[in-house]
């Protein structure tokens, strides 16, 4: 089966740091791959050149046969990062929902505003996705009425709603109380189980070990390892991937 | 299972007392400065009241002002109202316009664009606003360029609120965290969709209270134009008949009295409005 995302040879510069080295990534329709790594690795990094948050330095980001070279400028360009960016569906680690706009409007915003899709089929759309996750009973609350869980899955609801072909979290749960981490991580299993092609940086070793189909681990910039979670947790071949896992068995968050 | 079973009621608590005891101190405070207040205030009004009060021989006279002068003249000053009203109105709405599009500029990547928001708040910002209000009604006559009386003052006003106020709305768009455009961006949204829907909602609204404040200045900044003697709101009208008749204190103390009053009711709906705002929905 072709790939839905295809990273080749992504550098990353922020001025002189040279932050993502060469990456290379590749994932196939609904598979779920977590991607793990110290604290500065270059994770968010990654997963914000694929949907051109960040500006990749060089190589070439490819999302469901739309190719995007690093570099590009002009209208053109902006059209493929456009239509890159209704593939995919981000997730962030401060929700960053719309606090002016209700929990419905927070997620037929998107459909109504970028698709032109008329109100009332958006928000059709938008309830079907809030009861994906739980939450059509707070459809007409605003978002500082919601908890830290309920806010992160209203933020799951808004991209779903868009129907996006893949869908990127960044670290979904560490902003999150213990107690409502959960909560997410089921939407998100859910969401998996439900064919969603998954791209997720995340430090939950449980969810990572159940949902995922592979394991991406990074460390200063580069991926120094992939495998199925047995491999990775069982007997990683790399002493930084088997240093990072220890870290995380004796509860160390960083 | 008793249905209308009550919980007994407890014993209140250390912090419930302290918080009380807290309350009534706020509460007895309030209450000691608006008795003080109302001291002032009719501390004032016996100054001005003109009775001559003799006890023993210590005799103290109290400043006498012209009751005539001031039923005449109530009407001609109170009709200025309406005028600074509406000036301070029309200022406030071009000088808001203003600021949105200076701290645009001022946040633009385009060197063109921001030369022009910093040019322009720096020129404003470097010349006294009684100068600039000349300069529209006495300046520009000279290059053939004659506004009328009001429009001249609103345009000084305005370009110079304008100015200042452009830090109100640097502020709200930079009160818009960057996590906001980032989702808004990563939904596919346009710079100008995200600038529309998301950014601009949230920096208005931020905006809105200190423009208030903005305004209730404006009512009293206003008076400046009555120096070009072509607006006829308070002060000019105050000046002229007190001038007249030569009935300055009278005049002078009766425009006082409108611009307090009208800053009293403005607060009042400012503070209205402040509270509004802030239990809404953010
Ligand atoms: N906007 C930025 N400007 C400069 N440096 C950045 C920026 N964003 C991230 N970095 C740097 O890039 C490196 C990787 O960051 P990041 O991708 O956020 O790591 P991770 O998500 O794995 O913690 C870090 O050294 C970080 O300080
Ligand atoms: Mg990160």
């Amino acid at each position: 089966m072709s790939s839905i995302i295809k990273v080749t040879g992504l550098d990353k510069y922020f001025g002189r740091l040279h932050v993502l080295k060469k990456i290379d990534l590749e994932v196939k329709p609904m598979e779920v791959v977590c991607i793990i790594g110290r604290s500065g690795s270059g994770k968010s990094t990654l997963l914000r050149c694929i949907n051109f948050l960040e500006e990749p330095s060089a190589g070439t980001i490819e999302v469901d046969k739309l190719v995007v070279k690093a570099g590009g400028r002009g209208k053109e360009h902006r059209q493929l990062v456009h239509e890159v960016r209704l593939k995919t569906g981000m997730v962030f680690q401060e929700f960053n929902l719309f606090p002016h706009m209700s929990v419905l409007d927070n997620v037929t915003e998107g459909p109504v505003i970028v698709k032109g899709m008329d109100r009332a089929k958006a928000v059709q759309i938008a309830e079907m996705n809030l009861d994906r996750v739980g939450l059509l009973f707070k459809k007409d609350e605003f978002p500082n009425r919601l908890s830290g869980g309920q806010k992160q899955r209203v933020a799951i609801a808004r991209a779903l709603a868009m129907e996006p072909k893949v869908m990127l979290f960044d670290e979904p749960t560490s902003a999150l109380d213990p107690e409502l981490i959960g909560e997410v991580l089921n939407v998100m299993k859910k969401v998996a189980q439900e064919g969603m092609t998954m791209l997720v940086v995340t430090h939950e070793m449980g969810f990572a070990r159940e949902v995922a189909d592979r394991v991406v681990v990074m460390a200063d910039g580069e991926i120094i390892e992939e495998n199925t979670p047995e491999v990775i947790f069982k007997s990683p071949k790399d002493p930084r991937t088997k240093a990072l896992i220890d870290r995380y068995r004796s509860g160390g968050h960083e | 299972m008793n249905l209308f079973q009550r919980e007994p009621a407890e014993p209140k608590s250390q912090a419930e007392l302290l918080y009380q005891a807290q309350q009534r101190k706020e509460r007895q405070f309030r209450t000691n400065v608006g008795l003080s207040w109302g001291i002032l205030l009719l501390f004032l009004i016996f100054l001005f009241s003109g009775n001559d009060i003799a006890i023993g021989s210590f005799s103290i006279k109290t400043i006498n002002l012209d009751q005539n002068f001031i039923k005449e003249n109530m009407g001609f000053i109170a009709g200025g109202l309406w005028e600074t009203i509406k000036i301070s109105f029309l200022s406030i709405a071009f000088a808001t316009v203003l600021a949105l599009l200076a701290a645009l500029g001022r946040l633009s990547t385009n060197p063109p664009i921001y030369a022009l928001s910093t040019f322009y708040v720096s020129l404003i910002r470097g010349t006294p606003l009684y100068l600039q209000i000349f300069f529209f009604f006495l300046a520009l006559p000279q290059l053939g360029i004659v506004l009328s009386g009001t429009l001249a003052g609103v345009v000084a006003l305005g370009l110079n609120y304008g100015a200042y106020m452009s830090e109100i709305f640097r502020a709200g768009l930079s009160s818009v965290g960057k996590g906001q455009r980032e989702a808004a961006m990563a939904l596919g949204m346009t710079p100008r969709q995200t600038m529309q829907r998301i950014v601009l909602p949230q920096a208005l609204r931020f905006a809105i209270p200190p423009t208030g404040n903005e305004f209730i200045a404006m009512t009293k900044d206003s008076a400046l134009v009555a120096a070009t003697g072509f607006v006829h709101e308070l002060m000019w009208r105050a000046t002229k008949v007190g001038r007249a008749q030569f009935h300055n204190l009278e005049a002078l103390i009766m425009a006082a009295i409108f611009y307090w009053v009208m800053t009293l009711i403005l607060t009042a709906l400012q503070s209205r409005l402040e509270a509004t705002l802030s239990k809404g929905d953010r």
